[in-house]
C-alpha cells in the first residue's frame, strides 16, 4: 500500500510539473511585480498601437526592439473583462483561438493592450495602455503576391504566394522554379490578377522562356501570347472586367534606368504604351487607345463595368519633344482618365478627364474604384509612372460625388508614410478595407499594409501580421502587386506549369 | 601489409589536403562566396524538408569553413579518407584494398568542379554509413528488409545518391551541383562505383577458387596502379586557369593591393578579371597611369569591364565601383551578381557589401537587415556586429577610415548608369572631389587605353579652368 502510495504521490508531482511546464510553452506569463512607468506608448514592431483592424484577421503579433529590451510582456483585455497575458523574449505571439476568441467578444469594440518591457539593465517598464478596435467588418480572407527580391534587372526564383489573412498559412500559386533550372529557359512571373477578387478566373504572366499569359477561365489553365501585329506588346497590365469575360490591359515598351545618386535608386518608365481589350473567349485583341504621341496605362474597370478607368501622359513641352526619354522622364506625367463601355457591343465611349494631376504638378497612377462606386484611389508622385520607386508616392482617395475633374481629396494622412515610397492600392470586396504596398519600413523592402476605410474616413494603416513578427525584418523580399482575393486559388503548381508542357 | 594500409589511406588524406589546400584553395573560396550558411531554424527547415536536404544541410554547413581554404581541405581530406575506409569496409576484401580508393578518387574528380557541392560527397558518406550500420547490426532476413526499408529513408535523407541509377528525372533538382540541370556523372560514378565493388565482392565469396590474389605484392601493385590513373587524371582535370583567375578575385575581395602586385609581377594575367584586379591594385598604390602599359590590358575592358549578368565576373568590377565610390553602381552589380547565382543561394561577401554600401548611403535599415542575417553566422557574426553600432552615428561613419573616405568620394550629381561606365561618369566623379585619385587615374587610363586624344586635352583644360 505504501509503495502504491508512493507511486501516486510520485505520479502527480510529475504530473503537476508537466502541466506547469505545458502552461509556461502556451506563453502566459506573470505581469511584473514591480515596474517603472515609462509614460509613452511602447515602440512595439510593428506598430499596431490605436489600429482598427478586421474582425477575422490574423493574430497581430509584435516584439519589442531586441537591442533594448531582454523580454515583453503584454496583457490583453477584452470588453468582457477577460484579461491574458503573452510574451516568450522580447515577442508577443498569440495562440490563433485565443486571439479568435478575443475579436468574438471585441467585434464592434476595442482591445485594450498594457505592455511591459525589461531593458537589458534588469528594469521593467510599464508603458501607457492602447486599444486595438475591432471593426464589425471582416477583411477577404486572401491576399496574394509576388515574393521577390527587390531587384534591378536580374532575377533568381521567384512565386507567387496566397496568404490566408485569417491565420498565417501561405501557399504557392505558382512559381519559376522548374523553368528556373535551366537559366537560359528561365521565367520571369508577374501581374497576377482575378475577376471579382475570384479564382476561377485569373491570370498571370510568364516573361522570356516559353513567355504567354497563363489564363484561367472557369477553372480551366491556358497559356495565350496576346501580340499581334497591331500591338507594341503582349497585354501587361491587366484589369477584368466585373462580369464579362474581357480583361483590358495596357500593352508596354517598359525600360529601366539606374540612378547613380538618387534614393530612389531605379526609374521604371514606358517609351510606349497603348490600351487593348482581350475577349477571353473568342482570344481576340482589340485596340482600345493606341496614341503613338502619348502613354496610357493601368486600365481599371468600375464595378459595374460600364467604365474603363486609366492614366494617360499628358504631352510634353515642345522643345522636349523627340528627346531621349531618359532625360524628359521626370517631366512625363499621367491624368486620369475614363471612357464609357458598352458591353454588348464592346464600344468605347468618349475620353473623359477624371483627374488632372498635371495641373497639381503631379503624376496619378494605378486607379481603382471602390466596390460601392463612390471612392477612387490612386497612388500619386511628382512624375512617372512607378511609384513604389519614388520616395514620394502616396495613395490618393477621391469621392467620385463630385463632378470631373476631381479636385477634392479625404485625409490618408494615416494611410501614407511621408517619404517613403507608397504605391499599389486596392479595396477589399466590402470596401471598408483599403490594402497598399509601401516601402516605409527601410525604403527598399516592400510591405503589405491595410486601413479601416468607413464612412470616408480611413485609419492608421497597420503591417499585414506575421505568425513570428521579426519575420518583417529578416525577409529580404519584396511583396509585389498585393491582391485581394475572396477564396484561394485552387489550382496547383504542377497543374499550372502543365501548360508549358504544350 | 599491416601497416601499409593506414600508411595509404593516410597518404591519401594527405594528398587530398595538399593538393586543395596548396593547388585549389581559391576553388575552396570560390565556394564558400556563393552560399551563405545561417545559423537559423527557418534556413535549416527549408533545406532539410526536401529529398536529400540533410546531404545538402551538412554540405553547406561543411562549405562555410572554406573560407579559410585550408580548413575546407582538411575536411574533404578527412570525409574522402572516411569514404575510402567505409567502402573498405563494405566490399571486406582486403587484397581488393586499392579499389576501395575508386569512389574517393571519383569524388574528388567531381569537386574539380567549382560547381560541384559538397552536398553530394555528404550524400555518399551517409549511404555508406547507413549501409556499413545495417550490414553490421543485422542478418539474413532482418537485414535484407533492413535494407529495403531504407532505400526510401535514404532517398529522403541524401536524395538519388543512394540509389545510383541514372536517370535524369530522379536527379534533376537534386542540390548535388549549383546547376540544377546538369547530370552528376562523376557523383554518380563514386556512388555507382560502390555498390559495383559490393558486387564484385559478392561474386569472389561466390567464386573463392577463381579469385585468390591474396599476396601483398599484388595488394600493393593494385592500390599503386589505382593512385597512380586516378591520381594522373585528377591532376590532369584540375582546372589551373580558374583557380588562377579565382585568386584573383579573391585578393581582390580581401583588397591584398601588395599581393595582387607581387602575382602579377611574377606571371602578367591574361583574363579579363586578372586584368582587371592588377589595374585596380595598380592604381590603389597610385602607379596606374606610369605602369599601365608594362602588364597586359584589354582595352577599357580591362579597367572597368560591362557588368554582364554572372555571378562571378561583376564581382571584382564591383570592387573597383566600390573603391571608385560609385556607391549605387556597386550596390546594382553586387545585387545582380548574387541573383545570378544559379542555385538561388546568398553570398556573404555579396550581403556584406549590401550592408556597407547600405551603410554608405545612409539606408541603415537596410544595412540593418543584411547585418542581422549575418549575425546569424559563423564567420561575418563578428564583422556585422562590429558594423551594426556605426548604423546612424554620422560621426563614427565620417571617422570610418573607408566608409568616411568613399562618402566623400561619392558622386554629389545623379546621372543614368546601365552597364557601360564613360568617361564622363569618372569626370563627374573626379570633379566633384578632386582627391579622388583612383577616378582621376581611370579616366586617363581611359583616354589612354582608348586613344581619345581630344578627350584627355579636353579633360585637361577643364582642370586648368
Amino acid at each position: 500500500m505504501k509503495t502504491m502510495k508512493r507511486y501516486i504521490y510520485s505520479y502527480t508531482l510529475v504530473l503537476a510539473a508537466a502541466i506547469w511546464l505545458l502552461s509556461s510553452c502556451a506563453g502566459h506569463p506573470d505581469v511584473p511585480a514591480s515596474s517603472k512607468e515609462a509614460k509613452c506608448l511602447p515602440a512595439i514592431f510593428p506598430d499596431y498601437c490605436d489600429v482598427t483592424i478586421p474582425c477575422n484577421i490574423a493574430p497581430l503579433n509584435f516584439m519589442l526592439p531586441a537591442d533594448e529590451y531582454d523580454e515583453c510582456v503584454a496583457r490583453l483585455t477584452t470588453p468582457d473583462g477577460s484579461q491574458q497575458t503573452y510574451g516568450k523574449g522580447v515577442k508577443v505571439q498569440i495562440p490563433l483561438q485565443e486571439w479568435r476568441d478575443m475579436l468574438t467578444a471585441a467585434k464592434g469594440q476595442s482591445i485594450k493592450v498594457e505592455v511591459w518591457g525589461q531593458k537589458m539593465n534588469g528594469e521593467w517598464l510599464s508603458f501607457n495602455p492602447f486599444e486595438i478596435r475591432v471593426a464589425p467588418e471582416p477583411i477577404d480572407d486572401y491576399v496574394s503576391y509576388r515574393l521577390i527580391e527587390p531587384s534591378y534587372v536580374a532575377w533568381t526564383f521567384m512565386e507567387i504566394a496566397q496568404r490566408n489573412l485569417t491565420s498565417f498559412e501561405e501557399t504557392q500559386v505558382f512559381n519559376n522554379e522548374i523553368t528556373m533550372n535551366d537559366r537560359e529557359k528561365g521565367q520571369c512571373i508577374n501581374c497576377h490578377s482575378y475577376q471579382n477578387y475570384k479564382t476561377d478566373n485569373m491570370l498571370f504572366h510568364v516573361r522570356l522562356s516559353n513567355s504567354g499569359t497563363v489564363i484561367v477561365n472557369d477553372g480551366k489553365v491556358s497559356k495565350v501570347n496576346m501580340k499581334r501585329d497591331y500591338t507594341i506588346s503582349s497585354g501587361v497590365y491587366p484589369s477584368w472586367h466585373p462580369t464579362e469575360k474581357l480583361i483590358a490591359f495596357s500593352t508596354d515598351i517598359t525600360r529601366q534606368g539606374f540612378h547613380t545618386l538618387n534614393p530612389n535608386k531605379l526609374e521604371v518608365y514606358d517609351e510606349a504604351s497603348d490600351l487593348i481589350l482581350y475577349d477571353v473567349k473568342t482570344d481576340s485583341v482589340q485596340v482600345v487607345s493606341n496614341d503613338s504621341t502619348l502613354l496610357e496605362v493601368y486600365p481599371t474597370w468600375s464595378p459595374d463595368g460600364k467604365y474603363l478607368y486609366y492614366c494617360k501622359s499628358v504631352p510634353l513641352p515642345e522643345e522636349m519633344n523627340g528627346k531621349d526619354i531618359r532625360t524628359t522622364y521626370p517631366k512625363i506625367q499621367y491624368n486620369l482618365y475614363r471612357r464609357s463601355f458598352d458591353v454588348a457591343t464592346h464600344h468605347f465611349g468618349d475620353e473623359e478627364l477624371v483627374y488632372d494631376a498635371a495641373a497639381q504638378n503631379k503624376s496619378a497612377t494605378l486607379p481603382r474604384i471602390s466596390p460601392d462606386g463612390r471612392y477612387l484611389l490612386f497612388a500619386q508622385g511628382q512624375y512617372g509612372c512607378f511609384h513604389i520607386r519614388h520616395n514620394d508616392g502616396d495613395i490618393v482617395c477621391m469621392p467620385l460625388d463630385q463632378g470631373f475633374p476631381l479636385t477634392q481629396s479625404i485625409d490618408l494622412s494615416k494611410v501614407n508614410r511621408e517619404g517613403r515610397p507608397d504605391s499599389y492600392p486596392s479595396w477589399s470586396s466590402n470596401g471598408h478595407w483599403i490594402m497598399v504596398a509601401s516601402r516605409r519600413e527601410d525604403g527598399n523592402f516592400c510591405r503589405v499594409y491595410f486601413s479601416y476605410f468607413h464612412d470616408g474616413k480611413a485609419e492608421k494603416a497597420f503591417l499585414m501580421p506575421q505568425e513570428d513578427p521579426e519575420l518583417n525584418t529578416f525577409l529580404l523580399k519584396s511583396y509585389n502587386r498585393p491582391e485581394f482575393m475572396v477564396e484561394p486559388v485552387k489550382i496547383s503548381v504542377d497543374e499550372f506549369s502543365k501548360v508549358f508542357d504544350k | 601489409m599491416k601497416f601499409l594500409r593506414p600508411l595509404c589511406t593516410f597518404l591519401f588524406g594527405l594528398a587530398v589536403l595538399l593538393f586543395f589546400g596548396l593547388a585549389y584553395p581559391h576553388h575552396l573560396h570560390y565556394q564558400e562566396q556563393f552560399q551563405l550558411f545561417l545559423f537559423d531554424s527557418t534556413y535549416v527547415w527549408e533545406i532539410v524538408r526536401e529529398p536529400g536536404g540533410v546531404a545538402d544541410l551538412l554540405g553547406r554547413f561543411t562549405t562555410q569553413f572554406f573560407l579559410y581554404a585550408w580548413v575546407g581541405a582538411l575536411i574533404i581530406a578527412i570525409l574522402l579518407t572516411a569514404i575510402q575506409l567505409l567502402t573498405l569496409r563494405l566490399i571486406n576484401v582486403q587484397w581488393l584494398y586499392g579499389l576501395s580508393f575508386m569512389p574517393s578518387f571519383l569524388l574528388w574528380l567531381f569537386l574539380l568542379d567549382e560547381n560541384a557541392l559538397m552536398g553530394g560527397v555528404w550524400a555518399v558518406l551517409l549511404t555508406q554509413l547507413a549501409a556499413w550500420a545495417i550490414l553490421s547490426l543485422a542478418k539474413g532476413w532482418t537485414r535484407r528488409i533492413l535494407l529495403m526499408a531504407a532505400i526510401p529513408v535514404l532517398y529522403f535523407l541524401v536524395g538519388p545518391v543512394c540509389l545510383p541509377i541514372p536517370i535524369d528525372s530522379l536527379w534533376i533538382g537534386a542540390h548535388y551541383h549549383r546547376y540544377p540541370t546538369v547530370f552528376p556523372w562523376l557523383l554518380w560514378g563514386a556512388a555507382f562505383s560502390i555498390w559495383g565493388l559490393m558486387g564484385i565482392t559478392l561474386l569472389i565469396r561466390h567464386f573463392p577458387k577463381h579469385f585468390s590474389l591474396h599476396s601483398p605484392l599484388s595488394t600493393l601493385l593494385l592500390t599503386a596502379l589505382v593512385a597512380v590513373i586516378m591520381g594522373s587524371i585528377v591532376w590532369k582535370n584540375a582546372n589551373y586557369r580558374a583557380e588562377a583567375v579565382m585568386q584573383y578575385d579573391f585578393m581582390a575581395r580581401h583588397q591584398q593591393w601588395n599581393r595582387i602586385l607581387e602575382t602579377v609581377n611574377k606571371e602578367k594575367p591574361n583574363n579579363q578579371i586578372g586584368v582587371t584586379v592588377q589595374n585596380l591594385a595598380l592604381a590603389m598604390h597610385g602607379v596606374l597611369l606610369d605602369q599601365l602599359f608594362n602588364y597586359n590590358q584589354n582595352g577599357i575592358a580591362g579597367l572597368l569591364p560591362d557588368v554582364k549578368e554572372d555571378a562571378t565576373s561583376p564581382l571584382p568590377t564591383a570592387e573597383a565601383f566600390y573603391q571608385l565610390g560609385m556607391i549605387n553602381v556597386t550596390q546594382r552589380t553586387v545585387f545582380e551578381a548574387q541573383e545570378a547565382i544559379l542555385d538561388f543561394q546568398k553570398s556573404g561577401r555579396c550581403y556584406k557589401r549590401l550592408a556597407q554600401t547600405n551603410l554608405i548611403n545612409g539606408q541603415y535599415e537596410v544595412a540593418r537587415k543584411y547585418l542581422s542575417a549575418l549575425q546569424k553566422t559563423l564567420f561575418y557574426r563578428d564583422w556585422a556586429e562590429e558594423t551594426l553600432p556605426l548604423l546612424g552615428d554620422e560621426e563614427a561613419i565620417t571617422r570610418h577610415p573607408e566608409y568616411g573616405r568613399l562618402r566623400k568620394m561619392a558622386d554629389d550629381e545623379d546621372y543614368y548608369f546601365s552597364d557601360h561606365v564613360t568617361p564622363e561618369m569618372l569626370e563627374t566623379l573626379f570633379f566633384h572631389n578632386t582627391d579622388n585619385g583612383l577616378a582621376y587615374q581611370y579616366l586617363v587610363a581611359y583616354y589612354m587605353l582608348t586613344g581619345d586624344r581630344d578627350g584627355y586635352q579636353n579633360f585637361i583644360s577643364s582642370i586648368k579652368q
